[in-house]
């Protein structure tokens, strides 16, 4: 249907109908999983078992199990958080800002970044739950009139926003997925072999039929859903940053933080979505539909706002030298060269120095080394919210009041946990939904009329030149409209 | 035969192209097209049938401002009217602050206003038996479904247009309503 440059590949390989993208991408989920999926499946839910026994010996004993101190209040609990938030942030940007950018190679990838998304943004929530210390008084940010402590919650405070902004982002990203898989859904019902599946996916499909009167409602609020999250997803990470940025704290108190945290947002989440990718299309057999184009393209993203904030990590400096504030420029001076300076030169050297390689074509499509390059990415990402929150909070203005933190193996295994939490739903959701959007891929591959086009057309180049007095056929070349 | 019940000729397709040449061909002629369906969006089918933009966008609008004018009572009546808290000498009522908190449920009731509008628009909800005019449009085949009017329609025409368009089978179908 849609037109296609000549010049340009095409973003599916393989000369794939609508049928054989129906029966490739429905494969995993039609058919007994593979060891490989039983494996990964397992080893996540052992995981995920260390996170519920760190998170319920935390509840049970307090927050005294961690290496927490009157100094260094906030640690590993919101390092944690605002790393999952940050890696839940290339969902959206890729189906929502893509689609916005008309950016056709967004669709063999959306639905599994947002299902990313969700699942990060669950690992996030589950840090400011544990991190309260009294989980059973978590509803008490919502203003709900009530009769312990002051009236109302104070709106004034960005802790506040926050609940708004994730609780807001959480559910407008489930509606979005949701939405974009209901012609998928039916599509796995149409197909449905078995009486289970037929019972479950008809339900969730929502009496589907793919009439031309629901399509164009569909691309109404598909767009819209897309232009409101935009701004969204933008706010969030905004948000989060102001977290830190409306406090005193120097190394906190900067007004860089909102477009740095959303840049380090993007470049965490990509980082993501390639170490899940690169494994997937191999796992899944995919390699036809996220084709090595597709990951050229994320190291692209990846390597832009990697040195957006690199060059944020160096205006800070600059601006806490320009300011002439003695606390501002001490609290950099130690994170570059104090008792944290390896956290400090983890970061840099993962953030800014190593996606740099991704100025080569070779380093963009090895899918290897760009799985190597994307664990970097995460590790890095991780370090720089660590560094911004430890290494500000230990020496702060009263040096009789500095100190130094630990994490005990409690919270190491909280964070380690966390990971066992995301990829025990990710296999989840490679097992039961269609981790492709067949519905949208079937739109940019060619028709089967444009097909015998060029077939004809590849046929008459491999045939040479026209001879003297031979028929050609004319006004062919043309397909769409 | 059900008074409610419509008799349907079916134009089944293997081709995007094909079927909206077929059904801007039906609509020039004439034809009742009851409705085109298909595994994905064919750009520009929707303005061939001539269905009316929908009106979604405004519903979203709406919600939206709902959504502001919710958050923004709820925020001014907590902190100024109902129940002054001092917070550092802040000001009791600062409108800047309340900013984020209305943008994000402006957006929250946007998304949840306009979906739930859309689902009840399309009939869609948790549950419901879809009816599904062949099996395959969810796949790679694409229907054209022509209303008979009895009497009226002229059935050997309809047909020979369907199959000169591309058509790959041609059958009848009744809808209930």
């Amino acid at each position: 249907m849609s037109y296609e440059s000549p010049i340009r590949d095409l973003l599916v390989t393989g000369g794939k109908s609508y049928t054989d993208i129906t029966t490739d991408i429905t494969r995993p989920l039609e058919n007994k999983p593979s060891k490989a999926w039983w494996i990964g499946f397992g080893i996540s839910s052992l995981v995920l078992a260390v996170w519920i026994f760190a998170t319920t010996y935390t509840m049970l004993v307090g927050l005294g199990a961690w290496g927490l101190n009157k100094t260094v209040g906030w640690a590993f609990d919101i390092t944690n958080f605002v790393f999952w938030v940050g890696i839940g942030h290339a969902g959206t940007l890729i189906s929502a800002v893509l689609l916005l950018f008309r950016q056709k190679w967004r669709m063999s990838i959306n639905r599994s970044a947002e299902a990313m998304t969700i699942f990060a943004v669950i690992c996030a929530a589950s840090f400011i739950v544990s991190h309260m210390g009294r989980p059973w008084v978590a509803y008490w940010p919502i203003p709900l009139p009530n009769a312990f402590g002051s009236l109302w919650v104070n709106f004034n405070s960005p802790l506040v926003w926050d609940v708004f902004a994730i609780s807001t982002y959480f559910s407008v990203s489930l509606v979005f997925w949701y939405v974009g898989l209901i012609p998928d859904i039916a599509t796995v019902r149409d197909r449905a072999v078995t009486k289970a599946r037929k019972f479950w996916y008809g339900f969730f499909a929502m009496g589907w039929t793919g009439s031309t009167r629901t399509w164009h409602r569909y691309e109404m609020i598909s767009l819209i859903l897309a232009g409101i999250s935009t701004p969204l997803v933008l706010s969030v990470h905004s948000i989060v940053s102001m977290d830190f940025a409306t406090s005193l704290v120097p190394g906190w108190h900067t007004t860089i933080f909102p477009p740095y945290f959303v840049a380090g947002a993007i470049f965490s989440g990509f980082g993501m979505v390639l170490t899940l990718l690169v494994i997937g299309r191999e796992v899944l057999n995919q390699k036809d539909y996220i084709t090595v184009e597709h990951l050229d393209a994320m190291c692209r993203v990846v390597m832009v706002t990697g040195t957006m904030v690199g060059i944020a990590y160096i205006t800070e400096f600059f601006v806490a030298a320009y300011s002439g504030v003695e606390y501002e420029q001490y609290a950099f001076i130690n994170r570059a060269t104090g008792p944290y300076w390896w956290a400090y030169w983890t970061m840099m050297s993962c953030n800014l120095i190593a996606p740099q390689v991704f100025w080569f074509r070779w380093a963009r499509t090895t899918p290897w080394f760009i799985f190597i390059l994307s664990i970097i990415v995460n590790i890095g990402m991780w370090f720089e919210r660590f560094v911004i929150i430890v290494t500000s909070l230990h020496r702060d203005f009263l040096p009789s009041s500095w100190s130094m933190y630990t994490p005990t193996i409690v919270e190491v295994s909280i964070l380690i946990g966390s990971f066992g939490l995301f990829f025990f739903f990710y296999f989840l959701f490679c097992r039961y939904l269609p981790t492709i959007n067949m519905a949208e891929l079937k739109s940019i591959v060619l028709t089967p009329h444009a097909k015998e086009l060029q077939k004809k057309y590849t046929d008459m180049l491999e045939k040479g030149p026209v001879k003297q007095g031979e028929k050609v056929e004319k006004g062919e070349m043309t397909h769409g409209h | 035969m059900d008074t409610n019940s419509k008799k349907l000729i079916l134009g089944i397709y293997d081709d995007p192209d094909h079927t909206l040449d077929a059904t801007s061909k039906l609509m020039h002629t004439g034809f009742k097209v009851f409705d085109v369906y298909s595994p994905f969006a064919i750009h520009g089918l929707d303005r061939v049938m001539g269905v009316k933009r929908s009106k979604l966008s405004l519903a979203a609008f709406m919600f939206a401002m709902t959504g502001i004018c919710c958050a923004l009572t709820l925020m001014i009546y907590a902190s100024y009217f109902d129940w002054q808290i001092n917070v550092g000498g802040k000001p009791f009522l600062h409108i800047p602050t309340y900013i984020p908190i209305t943008f994000e449920l402006g957006i929250l009731f946007t998304a949840f206003g306009m979906v739930s509008c859309f689902f009840v628009v399309n009939r869609m909800f948790w549950g419901k038996n879809a009816d599904i005019m062949d099996i395959r449009v969810t796949d790679d085949r694409f229907v054209v479904a022509v209303e008979v009017i009895e009497g009226k329609t002229n059935v050997e025409e309809l047909n020979k247009i369907l199959i000169a368009n591309g058509a790959v089978e041609v059958r009848e179908r009744m809808k209930e309503e």
